[in-house]
């Protein structure tokens, strides 16, 4: 109970209306930001920080949160309306994001992707209230083995991204590990496949491989007389039908569950929790042999999961003061200069500004739902635009968005070499979907697994003494094995490129 | 706009061949007279990722580099490689004083020093500007450890060696560097880890007990201490730190052991002197800046302003050090 009076009590410092407006304005510059393509949460954050410096400490954190969940929020407006994502974490909303909006479900796609941001962040919210301590004890259990064996169980989701043939999934999955390979090797430092290019040190952008994979392959792969772009939704279409909504509940479970979960341990991103997500729907779902073509699933997982994870990723901060995304360091430095050290001692030396931030997170999530879902109708209209013009525009954002990442030219011509190369594989029919996921996969388990090695000196068998990493791993074989073992097996999977 | 600039510069020309300075076309942005400019911001290259103690003194100098120069300045972390990928990135920017990253030692001193690496830049690539903070290293156990002393750890780690693991963050990193100048003095050995992500990697593997030791920097371990889940047995500088009064220097207990990172602001070498010497006070007015000095404090980091030419000797003499520990931290395989 004491717990509930001191949240009612941030409730009180948070809701005055100097507080409403910050976090309303917040969430309106994040969302614009978020539309801009290739400024993701991270550079959105960093970007506003300047504006709150000279506030009081609880209304600029309490815009600062709310900018970050806008522009969570942001990125997905263009992945589904314009096949463009925002940031790395909405990347793979795109699928049947946008093959939703190719059917006039547009409005629909944006209301699901609004709620289920709504229900993530909010459960994981809760979940911060009642049980942060323990909960972020628990994320702690998690070391560098126990990680390495959790990538496996992701990596294994791609035989559930696979379409007909398991031989081109594999190649798909094993170019993606190549391409995460670039730049400078992370624990001996010599730099590899640069080619003796500056620019490949930090090695390939994943947005500008992304847009230029799923977005700029895809115009690519229009034939003559193809209808190119979208229909323009009617009104009826802007909300989901009660059948979609059924359908997204048990998807938005799922989000919160991997996105609340991976959110407690450091170092995941979001983008590792959106994609996991996309993995579970397509192995899980009852209707997954519809992903792909504009499931509502599709949406409603990952951007769920986005969103739990942004919120879940407040605990260990809060808990035990540790930035467990790029994005919650951002909000750590915030924190740091307005004189607060994240951490358990927030709230024994600051208690009422710590509820005021947790009580302005919630307000922030239900802020965004409140201004998001009315103006569904405003974005939506951009597919009012006649294709041509569309399609050009989008071109345009594609090449800006690359541009904007590093603001250099050297990303446009990634995004355009890998538009190329989505296009090869759309007509060799490799999915993409596999190379994907091991390419953000694969540097955290590249590194997960040379601190484990270096842990245990050398001695594999520490991935199987520990309880937690031999479940893990136990389980990564099931999934692997289940299509040989036929035992999950969904009746037809049909040919499907963008799987 | 940029017609006016060409006339503006053409005059400027015209004015100086006419003086007979000679005919240095566009003479007030070669040499940084105009220095920075309205609206063009400033890149500050963080080389570890934010929240840790690199990024956070840099988010803190920066707002008030921002208002002393006039303009934007933006922290931008590229962290990877125990910082080689910033510094990369700092060193091959334009030295036009639009790009400036903060430089912690060892990470920037000793990455050029081994050629496995293939760092593409040497000291003589950064220019100094100045030096803000030396935070000591210290050594820590977990809170149930049976290790109450110093001595008692080493007298354990020297019967057994690589018996217990160690973070550090990175291979050849100021922590790597600690734990190869305890071995070479007390003859203890610990199995280094190498978090290449940084601070906050390493404690949290720390925390969950994942690695039995933390070596670290005061500033890592002091909000640590407060919260009671890391024990410090010793502190590898001359004299105490304040933000830790009570655990002994190595000296104390009968090592003689001193290491440490020193952490500072450079811009790639080549800069104008008017622009310098313009970044120069900014930066000393933002390092001594008394709100800066004492947040801080606040995080266990001690203001240890030095001049970029000091900076200077300082880095060189910690190269000389450097150079005799580093076949023990070089990658043996």
């Amino acid at each position: 109970m004491d717990t509930l009076n001191e949240l009612l009590n941030g409730f009180a410092a948070a809701l005055t209306w100097q507080n409403l407006i910050f976090a309303f304005l917040g969430c309106l510059l994040g969302t614009v930001i978020g539309v801009l393509p290739g400024i993701g949460p991270v550079a959105g954050v960093a970007l506003l920080i300047p504006l709150t410096l000279n506030m009081d400490p609880t209304g600029s954190i309490i815009m600062l949160c709310a900018i970050f969940y806008g522009t969570a929020y942001g990125g997905t407006i263009t992945s589904v309306l314009l096949n463009t994502p925002g940031e790395a974490a909405s990347a793979i909303t795109t699928i049947d994001g946008h093959a939703m909006t190719k059917m006039g479900k547009a409005g629909a796609a944006l209301t699901i992707a609004a709620i289920g941001s709504f229900v993530g962040g909010t459960i994981a919210t809760l979940g911060l209230v009642a049980a942060a301590k323990p909960l972020g004890e628990l994320g702690l259990l998690v070391g560098p083995p126990e990680f390495f064996a959790l990538m496996v169980v992701g990596i294994s989701l791609l035989v559930a991204l696979a379409g007909k043939s398991m031989v081109k999934a594999l190649i798909s999955g094993a170019l993606g590990l190549l391409i995460s390979m670039v730049g400078i090797d992370p624990v001996a430092g010599a730099p590899r496949f640069t080619f003796g290019m500056d620019r490949l040190l930090d090695g390939v952008s994943f947005v500008a491989v992304i847009v230029g994979v799923f977005g700029l392959s895809e115009i690519l792969s229009y034939r003559k007389g193809e209808s190119t772009v979208v229909h323009a939704p009617g009104f009826r279409s802007l909300l989901p039908t009660g059948k979609e909504w059924r359908r997204s509940a048990p998807s938005m479970a799922r989000g919160t569950g991997i996105g609340f979960g991976l959110g407690l341990i450091p170092g995941m991103t979001g983008s590792v929790a959106s994609l996991l997500s996309y993995g579970a729907e397509k192995k899980f779902s009852k209707y997954r042999n519809e992903l792909g073509k504009g499931a509502v699933e599709g949406v409603a997982g990952p951007e769920t999961a986005n969103n739990a994870h942004a919120n879940a990723a407040l605990i260990p901060l809060f808990t035990l003061g540790i930035p467990a995304s790029p994005t919650i360091a951002v909000l750590m430095g915030a924190f740091l200069q307005q004189g607060l050290t994240p951490g358990p001692t927030l709230f024994t030396e600051h208690s009422e500004i710590a509820w005021a931030i947790i009580a302005s997170l919630f307000i922030g999530n239900l802020l965004l739902v409140l201004l998001n879902v009315p103006l569904v109708g405003l974005w939506t209209s951009i597919l009012r635009v006649p294709a041509p013009i569309l399609t050009a525009l989008i071109l345009l954002f594609m090449v800006i968005g690359a541009y904007t990442i590093n603001f250099s030219v050297f990303d446009v011509f990634v995004m355009i070499g890998f538009g190329l190369l989505g296009l090869a594989l759309r007509h060799l029919e490799i999915p993409l979907a596999p190379m994907v996921l091991t390419l953000v996969l694969g540097p955290l388990m590249e590194r997960s697994l040379r601190e484990s090695l270096e842990i245990s000196q050398g001695d594999f068998s520490i991935f199987l003494n520990r309880p937690i990493s031999a479940v893990l791993i136990a389980l990564g074989l099931l999934i692997i094995c289940s299509p040989l073992l036929k035992l999950r097996k969904p009746k037809a999977l049909t040919d499907d490129p963008e799987t | 706009m940029s017609r006016k600039k060409v006339t503006a510069a053409i005059a400027a020309a015209a004015l100086l061949a006419l003086t007979g300075c000679g005919a240095n076309a566009g003479a007030t942005s070669a040499t940084g007279e105009d220095f920075p400019k309205k609206g063009k911001s400033i890149d500050l290259v963080v080389a570890f990722s934010s929240g840790g103690a690199v990024d956070t003194a840099a988010r803190l100098v920066q707002p008030v580099l921002e208002k002393e120069l006039g303009t934007n300045v933006e922290v931008i972390n590229k962290p990877g490689a125990g910082g080689q990928i910033g510094y990369t990135q700092l060193t091959s920017a334009k030295p036009d004083g639009y790009t400036i990253g903060a430089t912690g030692s060892p990470s920037v001193v000793v990455s050029p020093l081994d050629p496995a690496r293939g760092a593409k830049y040497t000291r003589s690539s950064f220019q100094p500007l100045g030096r803000q903070v030396i935070d000591p290293a210290v050594i820590a156990v977990q809170p149930d450890s049976p290790f109450k002393t110093l001595k008692e750890l080493l007298d354990a780690a020297k019967a057994k060696p690589k018996s217990m693991t160690a973070s550090t963050t990175g291979l050849q990193t100021g922590e790597h560097f600690a734990l190869a100048q305890i071995q070479e003095t007390t003859g203890a050995e610990f199995a280094p880890v190498h978090f290449s992500e940084g601070a906050s990697q390493a404690t949290t593997a720390f925390l969950g007990k994942h690695v039995d030791i933390l070596v670290a920097n005061v500033s890592d371990v002091t909000d640590l201490t407060k919260q009671n889940k890391a024990r410090v047995l010793g502190i590898m500088t001359a004299e105490r730190s304040p933000s830790l009064p009570d655990v002994p220097t190595f000296k104390e207990s009968g090592y003689n052991v001193e290491a440490g990172t020193a952490r500072g602001y450079s811009a790639p070498a080549g800069l104008p002197d008017a622009v310098a010497k313009k970044l120069e006070a900014a930066l000393q007015k933002a390092i001594e800046d008394p709100e800066v000095v004492k947040k801080m404090n606040d995080l266990g980091l001690q203001t240890s302003y030095l001049s970029g030419k000091d900076y200077e000797t300082f880095w060189a003499g910690q190269e000389a050090d450097f150079k005799k520990v580093l076949p023990k931290v070089q990658k043996k395989d």
